[in-house]
């Protein structure tokens, strides 16, 4: 018999599952386990499979050669801890004002109107935006910059309105796009931010 | 060891004959009960194991909890208790402290006193405690007396012997099974109190033999067999899933072989599932066979106080082999 690339007779469970993760981790090619008793023969071969092996077994002298061949698209084994689920990234744009930066008050509206466009055209979108203070008019009166955050709305990009903001500028019952929100949640959602953008 | 070989041993010992022997150890019985008068008995029993967790304290609580669990399941009430420990001298003391807090405090947790103990250098820390209660003998549960359409009912959720394997190899987090870990550290006491505050058929603890292995020794005792149904057994979250990637521990395998040939199975029963059955439990639950008039009461009686997760999960058959029929689901009620 042919020396077995890994030796895991006399290997209580889990020892043989962990020498086969080690051996996947190194190598793209087939390799083979010998095993000495069936707990380790199931085990390995789960393992192997769950891995997006395939595995075949030969009974040798009353114990178990198994050929691991990985798979082209073998999810490869997760690392020495479970990798905790990948989650997408919270990047929040807060916007205080109807104008983008200080000085030209025609020139901040123009800027504002064309970054909410640039948005709209960006794979990459935020998760949220913010309207506070004046920012509430982007959501409500103008014309220009409602419908870039109606494309963003409909790409799933949340847009939370403060409530307090648009009672004092008179414009609740104008909202057109956006979620009216308190500020707990407009707080608890700056503070959870990874990404953070104050216009 | 595996039922099996100790099994095998054990049939080589002479049979003791005292009258006043009232258990018997060849039914898989849990405790030793000894008549000391006319309406007292002691029972006594003993376990102790290597660490499953990482944390010294918890590893003392569990391993307690788990040797008192044979006194709840004969209805009897712990009285003294002393430990059992082998310890390396190379490893930190303040280790060894820690395991025997956490085993001090379960044993007042069960209104007990700790006696004392008996310490042995060792290659691995192994820890346990031997455990005496007491019972009036006319109150004794016994492994023996499930009758045919019998409710069996199981306490805690299974599956800490392939959580703990996954744990050891580094699988999943302590984290990540902070359930089982917080089951594995619960008595049985509460859990008993109400089963035995109703109508008992027979009863016993699930530990080293399993679900299956232990509802074996239930239906052997009782001349009974049984249809278990695989779907309605509660399981520790991330079982099944470490199950997949191969983290059954050696004694699963042990169990199966020793018990399997017992084993009829419907082609709908998951082939997975149906290997967790015989999962080897560190402090599992209680496992009975109740009358089915109040069955449903006693079991929500249990999910109301102390076993959220107490689940009815097969029916005691005509024997007198004991056969254990597993289906995915309950056909016949």
């Amino acid at each position: 018999m042919k020396t077995p690339d890994i030796d895991a007779r006399g290997l209580e469970c889990p020892g043989p599952v962990l020498e086969t993760k080690k051996m996947l981790s190194q190598t793209d090619g087939r390799f083979t386990v010998l095993v000495d008793n069936e707990a380790a023969r199931d085990n390995v071969s789960r393992f192997a499979v769950s891995s997006g092996c395939t595995v075949d077994m030969d009974e040798v002298d009353g114990c178990f050669l198994l050929a691991v061949t990985p798979g082209k698209t073998a999810a490869r084994p997760k690392s020495e801890k479970t990798a905790p689920a990948a989650r997408n990234r919270e990047k929040i744009i807060f916007v205080s004002s109807d104008e983008l930066g200080q000085g030209d008050g025609e020139l901040g509206e123009t800027l504002m109107k064309s970054f909410l466009y640039a948005c709209t055209e960006n794979d990459d979108t935020p998760s949220k935006f913010v309207f506070m203070n004046a920012g509430v008019k982007l959501v409500t009166v103008n014309e220009d910059t409602i419908e870039h955050l109606q494309d963003l709305e409909e790409k799933d990009v949340e847009l939370l309105v403060c409530g307090t903001c648009l009672d004092f500028y008179g414009l609740k019952e104008n909202l057109r796009v956006g979620r009216i929100s308190n500020m707990y949640e407009i707080q608890s959602a700056l503070i959870g931010a990874d990404v953070l953008i104050c216009l | 060891m595996g039922p099996g070989d100790l099994e095998k041993i054990l049939s080589k010992l002479p049979v003791e004959t005292s009258p006043r022997l009232l258990s018997r150890i060849d039914q898989g019985e849990d405790a030793g009960v000894f008549l000391l008068k006319d309406n007292l008995a002691i029972v006594q029993t003993l376990d102790f194991f290597p660490p499953m967790v990482d944390d010294p304290f918890t590893f003392g609580e569990i391993a307690a909890a788990n040797a008192l669990s044979d006194i709840y399941a004969m209805g009897a009430t712990p009285v003294t208790a002393m430990n059992i420990v082998g310890f390396p001298c190379s490893l930190d003391m303040e280790i060894l402290e820690e395991i025997l807090k956490g085993g001090c405090g379960k044993v007042h947790e069960a209104g007990a006193v700790m006696l004392g103990g008996h310490t042995v250098d060792d290659e691995e820390p192994k820890y346990g405690l031997s455990v005496t209660g007491t019972i009036d003998p006319v109150d004794i549960k016994t492994v023996g007396g499930a009758l045919e359409r019998d409710i069996i009912v199981l306490t805690k959720p299974i599956g800490t012997g392939i959580l703990t394997t996954s744990i050891k190899a580094e699988f999943i987090t302590e984290s990540e099974i902070a359930d089982a870990i917080e089951s594995m550290r619960t008595l049985n006491r509460k859990a008993s109190e109400i089963l035995f505050s109703h109508d008992v058929h027979a009863c016993t603890d699930v530990t080293g033999f399993g679900l299956i292995g232990h509802l074996h020794d239930i239906l052997k005792a009782g001349g009974v067999s049984c249809e278990l149904w695989a779907g309605k057994v509660p399981l520790f979250e991330h079982t099944l899933e470490m199950a997949s990637m191969g983290m059954m521990p050696g004694g699963l395998y042990r169990n199966r072989k020793f018990i399997g040939h017992w084993e009829t199975r419907g082609e709908d029963v998951d082939p997975l599932l149906l290997e967790c059955l015989y999962d080897p439990q560190t402090s599992g639950g209680l496992l009975a066979a109740l009358p089915r008039k109040g069955a449903q009461d006693t079991l929500e009686e249990l999910r109301k106080g102390p076993c959220p997760e107490a689940q009815a999960i097969g029916v005691i058959t005509k024997g007198p082999e004991p056969f254990v029929t597993i289906q995915q689901e309950c056909a016949t009620q």
